[in-house]
């Protein structure tokens, strides 16, 4: 259909803020990485359009103008639909990125003794948590590092290849989003 | 008085609403404006980028508010730090129901009214002051 084929809306911030002080441009960096936005140019950054994320880029918007920096909030859509897949993509590869590393840190926690791994189960799942709620575009390397979660905490790596346990989980992950 | 905030009401805003009538104006009435420029002159905008009554540097509109009125009842600040983290998620407070609170009000907002959705959420805010309260004075969870 024509209609699906069109790229969605994007909510976009352009902001500018005087490089002293540094502070205030601090935050307001933490705050949009926290968010997970696809950086467009130096000073515009993008998330997929919903009452959300818009709120979320009102507040950085003000933030910005509450440190003396200017900033303007639009809702565009890319002109073309490669365009949209490309920016799609970017923000999928920062997210697979921290996947990875989640996935690496519960592979080598498995190998600790019970109660740092526990430590290490309950730190991986709030960061997973944490990842999940940017991740607009889900890799795959977002259910290997659910699965690699989940091995900790049964305490034993599943073997290697399709097994039951892992589609349900694989399948959870898909519908909560 | 007549208070004004923005629709799809969320965490914050909601527990605003509950402070509001709590400690500030117990006869408060709440109308939803989507832009800050449509605010009528004789109402108190609040959570609502621009004005006043909103998030400031690391604050969501909650601990504006307590800030604003001097509210320093602990028991309030604690209930700030579950509004912050549900809203915010920046891991300034530990607030581990936060995620919850999250879940249940967004949930809420999918299938209520702006009105029903503050209604509704009005006696769990007392319930949760309340635990909180108890928990303050016991130094453990309360039954």
């Amino acid at each position: 259909m024509v209609a699906q084929a069109r790229p969605g809306e994007w909510v976009l911030l352009n902001y500018r803020m005087p490089r002293e002080p540094s502070t205030p441009r601090s935050a307001v960096w933490r705050t949009l990485r926290r968010l997970g936005v696809a950086q467009l140019s130096d000073g515009l950054v993008a998330l997929p359009a919903d009452a959300r994320t818009r709120e979320q880029l009102d507040w950085v918007a003000a933030e910005v103008r509450e440190a003396a920096g200017t900033a303007g909030l639009w809702v565009a859509r890319p002109g073309t639909l490669g365009q949209e897949r490309e920016l799609a993509a970017a923000m999928a590869a920062d997210r697979a990125a921290e996947y990875r590393a989640v996935q690496e840190h519960a592979q080598v926690a498995l190998g600790l003794p019970d109660v740092e791994r526990q430590r290490a189960l309950r730190r991986l799942r709030e960061e997973l948590r944490r990842i999940r709620r940017r991740d607009f575009f889900p890799p795959a390397e977002r259910d290997a590092a659910v699965a690699a979660v989940e091995d900790l905490a049964a305490g034993t790596p599943s073997p290697t290849g399709a097994q039951p346990a892992t589609d349900a989980r694989a399948a959870t992950a898909r519908g909560e989003r | 008085m007549k208070w004004a905030t923005r629709p799809g009401v969320h965490i914050d805003r909601a527990a605003c609403a509950w402070l509001i009538r709590r400690c500030i104006d117990p006869h408060a009435q709440f109308v939803f404006v989507a832009d800050p420029a449509e605010v009528p002159p004789d109402v108190t905008a609040f959570d609502m980028p621009g004005v006043d009554l909103s998030h400031h540097g690391d604050d969501c509109t909650f601990e504006t508010l307590l800030r604003r009125h001097d509210l320093t009842d602990p028991v309030l600040w604690r209930l700030a730090a579950l509004v912050h983290e549900a809203d915010i998620d920046d891991g300034h407070y530990d607030a581990p129901e936060a995620h919850g609170f999250d879940v249940a009000l967004r949930g809420l907002s999918m299938v209520e009214t702006d009105d029903r959705v503050l209604e509704l959420t009005q006696p769990l805010f007392t319930g949760t002051y309340e635990f909180f309260r108890r928990e303050l004075m016991l130094g453990r969870e309360p039954a």
